[in-house]
């Protein structure tokens, strides 16, 4: 294992180098690019470990996270992403995403 | 036996007042209509251009591109704090003095022959300029009226605007005031272009007709047995400005994770105080700008016109404090992405409207009592362009 996240957190592992992405459009742009397959795998395995890697993360301030936190933080933004992406299109992601690309992110918070 | 009590009663008796009638369909494409509209709007209006969280020290700068002006507007932070707008040229020969979009420095240096001017707009040395037959004090970049409202920042291509912002503003002014905008902090944007009118473009974020259509599954949880549209308690109107109020549903159709989500925000804006008595008013500022109170998704929009046809669009979802905790990143990232995924289906049916129109076959455009901020809205700008033309005349000629 190569203990890139938390301990506790090794379920996720597989998920790390598609989804532990930085920058909101980075993130947007992932889940575009992504197949039902790998979102639907990461949306079910990530769901819930939502509540208590919030928690986990939340006990440090942003700044202080080291890089396994870090880690885990970039996977749930990008599952933010995922989550519209499975609960709230499901079959009609494809067709949404295509018109997605019109609307552009330039600036986030996240990213500063 | 048990009656169904509604939860909802739509308030088309708040809107007779503004008729029935269809509205010519040229307004929404014609080329000469659309030159009226910008001498006698854009050129002369309060013209939403960003937020004073952008200018957060002296010195520091954003620029703001209006294709509808051919100009370039710089907004600059004074060492003195004041917020100041300039065109974005040297009154050398014209050059643009930046080309980038924001920025901090104490001067502006044109980079064709190094003038030099300071935060303020004057001119502070220019190489060999005793060659020339001018005096520095006639040289300043030409000034753009400015003022602020709710942290929002306004300008008004009008040299001599008619009216203060709070003036133009009206009741709206003091709502805005007491929104989460007047002490956001930070924010997300998203911007798109699309080959439509501004006022297609708008309009389709004036009505909830749409909603159940358009956003069948992004809205879902607005859509009740009572209120399949999804339409707003009230409107009200003041002078060029509209409002509605957002209709809560009490039963809303909510995913697991959506649910949690939408929990953890409403937790953490609480935290912050940072509801009121707007929370689920929808304030439309003429001619382009509309603002939702909501504080767990509060963003704005502001539309402007590249030409008759082409329109540019910018969402904000704004924020007070930087992001404090690692729940407060997140759902921050969820609120965005919600409410992005939701404009995007706009885009795609507002070029289709447009495309609809051009053709001229469709003579009139028709708005149902549950579309009346689009009615007012086109009342409004025809007669702003009315008035303005009426202003032109030489005296003598007028009725």
């Amino acid at each position: 294992m190569s203990n890139r996240l938390p301990a506790g957190y090794d379920v996720l592992e597989p998920f790390v180098d598609q989804w532990a992405v930085a920058g909101t459009a980075n993130r947007a742009r992932c889940r575009d690019e992504s197949t039902p397959t790998q979102r639907e795998a990461f949306f079910e395995t990530a769901k819930a470990l939502l509540p208590q890697a919030l928690a986990l993360l939340d006990a440090k301030p942003l700044a202080d996270h080291d890089a396994q936190e870090r880690c885990l933080m970039d996977l749930l933004m990008s599952f933010a992403h995922v989550t519209m992406a499975i609960e709230i299109f499901g079959d009609g992601e494809a067709r949404h995403a295509q018109f997605r690309q019109v609307m552009r992110i330039t600036r986030s918070p996240a990213d500063a | 036996m048990n009656e169904h009590s509604p939860v909802f009663a739509a308030p088309d008796d708040q809107v007779t007042w503004l008729g029935t009638d269809p509205v010519p369909a040229k307004y929404y494409f014609d080329p000469d209509w659309f030159e009226l509209e910008r001498q006698a709007i854009f050129m002369r209006t309060w013209l939403e251009v960003g937020h004073v969280c952008e200018l957060p020290e002296p010195g520091t700068w954003i620029r703001r591109e209006l294709e509808f002006a051919n100009a370039s507007i710089l907004i600059v932070r004074g060492k003195d704090g004041e917020i100041r707008a300039f065109y974005n040229a040297c009154t050398h020969r014209g050059t643009q003095l930046v080309e980038e979009e924001s920025g901090k420095g104490a001067n502006f240096i044109c980079p064709y022959h190094f003038w030099n001017f300071g935060d303020d707009g004057r001119l502070i040395a220019a190489p060999e300029f005793n060659r020339f037959s001018l005096a520095k004090e006639d040289c300043s970049i030409p000034r753009v009226s400015i003022d602020t409202c709710a942290g929002l920042i306004y300008i008004n291509l009008d040299p001599a605007p008619r009216q203060s912002l709070r003036e133009f503003l009206g009741d709206l002014a003091e709502a805005m005031e007491s929104m989460p905008v007047a002490r956001a902090t930070t924010f997300h944007e998203y911007v798109y272009e699309i080959d439509a009118n501004w006022k297609v473009t708008y309009d389709n974020f004036q009505e909830n007709y749409h909603l159940r259509y358009v956003h069948g599954q992004t809205g879902l949880s607005t859509i009740h047995k009572d209120n399949s549209f999804g339409y707003p308690d009230s409107f009200t109107f003041h002078g060029k400005h509209r409002t509605q109020q957002i209709w809560s549903n009490p039963e809303p159709q909510i995913k697991p994770v959506q649910g949690f989500n939408y929990a953890l925000g409403g937790k953490l804006a609480a935290e912050r105080r940072l509801g009121g008595p707007h929370d689920r008013r929808y304030l439309a500022a003429f001619p382009s700008f509309f603002i939702i109170g909501t504080p767990t998704q509060h963003f704005s929009h502001k539309i402007m016109p590249i030409s008759a046809l082409k329109t540019r669009g910018v969402f904000r979802v704004y924020w007070v404090g930087e992001e404090a905790s690692a729940s407060e990143r997140y759902v921050r990232e969820y609120s965005l992405a919600a409410i992005r995924d939701l404009h995007t289906e706009d885009v795609n049916i507002i070029q289709r409207a447009q495309k609809g129109l051009l053709s001229g076959a469709i003579k009139q455009v028709n708005f149902m009592a549950m579309e009346a901020l689009c009615r007012h809205f086109i009342q409004q700008v025809i007669g702003t362009v009315q008035e303005w033309q009426e202003g032109q005349q030489p005296a003598g000629e007028q009725a």
